[in-house]
């Protein structure tokens, strides 16, 4: 497959240190690594298109039966989604912060943030899992109302997309135990941290347009 | 001119000493600035939704959440750096996502009556 370009102008002196694989010092080269980006952008493109259909069905129901969704809100409170909100956000500050470190060459500093990150992220699915119980006891399941299923579908698959990102940290901390990033080499950090900002953006749109509006 | 922008691990390496900010006398990350940001974007947003209903609350809401992603997106995804090639693999889709939301809006609630 041929490397596609996605240098800025003026970036070719960037892009000379190796064509493909690994550039000096074993670190992957600037081609390889806007390809490995490029991917998991489409990746990411693929993604928004299915969390859209998603929204959007929440969104026509919302817009057709505002006082359901009120009912909704009303039974069950913006606190405890608030909280988990805050939380996403500061794993989100930690993963760039442990990009960051490992940037500075600092390796301990990546492990302790990205051990943040997955904490974050498996606090988040657990007080998911709390809002989801205090939904079926006001009778809110997935088959037994209109809002149930346009409720459970966005959220619920969020909450997968979080889990899979804490399975996903947990590598990160892994290969990163066994030395395999470097100051020079972070790549594979880089691409987990899009995945999982871009887990957090849509935290951020489902949080307004289901728990808000 | 635009800034010329290296993608080398080490152009990476060198930006990661110098994406630092200071505010109120003392220097911090920039992320941390973000994350500041989105906080209290946060907070805001919660009391407007505990706000009675209205045109303004909904819009403000809307803002606010666009502002949080674009946030987001710049600073932690490296967008406002990176390759537009990024952006544009985004913006399709929601593009796409958009257009239709409007044509499934403009279907009548109670169906066509032939």
């Amino acid at each position: 497959m041929s490397d596609i370009s996605l240098e800025q102008p003026h970036t070719t002196e960037a892009h000379t240190a190796g064509a493909h694989g690994h550039g000096h010092h074993g670190a992957p080269s600037a081609t390889r690594i806007d390809n490995m980006k490029f991917a998991m952008w489409l990746f990411l493109a693929s993604e928004v298109i299915l969390f859209t259909v998603l929204i959007v069905l929440f969104l026509i129901f919302r817009i057709n039966h505002p006082e359901v969704v009120h009912e909704v809100h009303d039974a069950t409170g913006v606190f405890l989604v608030a909280l988990n909100t805050f939380l996403l956000l500061t794993s989100s500050w930690a993963m760039v912060m442990g990009l960051r470190e490992m940037k500075l060459g600092n390796r301990k500093g990546l492990i302790n943030w990205i051990g943040l990150t997955a904490i974050l992220g498996t606090v988040f699915v657990a007080l998911q899992g709390v809002e989801y119980s205090i939904l079926a006891s006001e009778g809110i399941g997935i088959y037994n109302s209109e809002f149930g299923m346009r409720f459970y579908a966005p959220t619920a698959l969020h909450g997968m997309h979080v889990i899979a990102g804490v399975l996903w940290a947990l590598g990160v901390i892994v290969h990163a135990v066994r030395g395999g990033y470097a100051k020079d080499n972070v790549i594979g950090i880089e691409v987990f941290g899009l995945y999982w900002h871009f887990v957090d953006v849509v935290w951020i749109v489902l949080f307004t347009v289901i728990y808000l509006l | 001119m635009a800034e010329e922008i290296k993608h080398t691990p080490e152009a990476h390496a060198e930006a990661a000493h110098h994406d630092t900010v200071t505010f109120g006398g003392r220097t911090m990350p920039i992320y941390t600035a973000i994350f500041a940001i989105l906080a209290v974007i946060t907070i805001i947003e919660v009391v407007i939704a505990e706000l009675p209903d209205g045109w303004l609350g909904t819009l403000l809401l809307v803002i606010l959440s666009a502002a949080k992603a674009i946030l987001v997106v710049a600073f932690y995804m490296h967008l406002r750096e990176d390759s537009r090639i990024f952006l544009a693999a985004l913006l399709l889709p929601l593009f796409i996502g958009i257009i239709a939301m409007l044509f499934l809006l403009a279907v009548p609630t109670t169906g066509y009556a032939y």
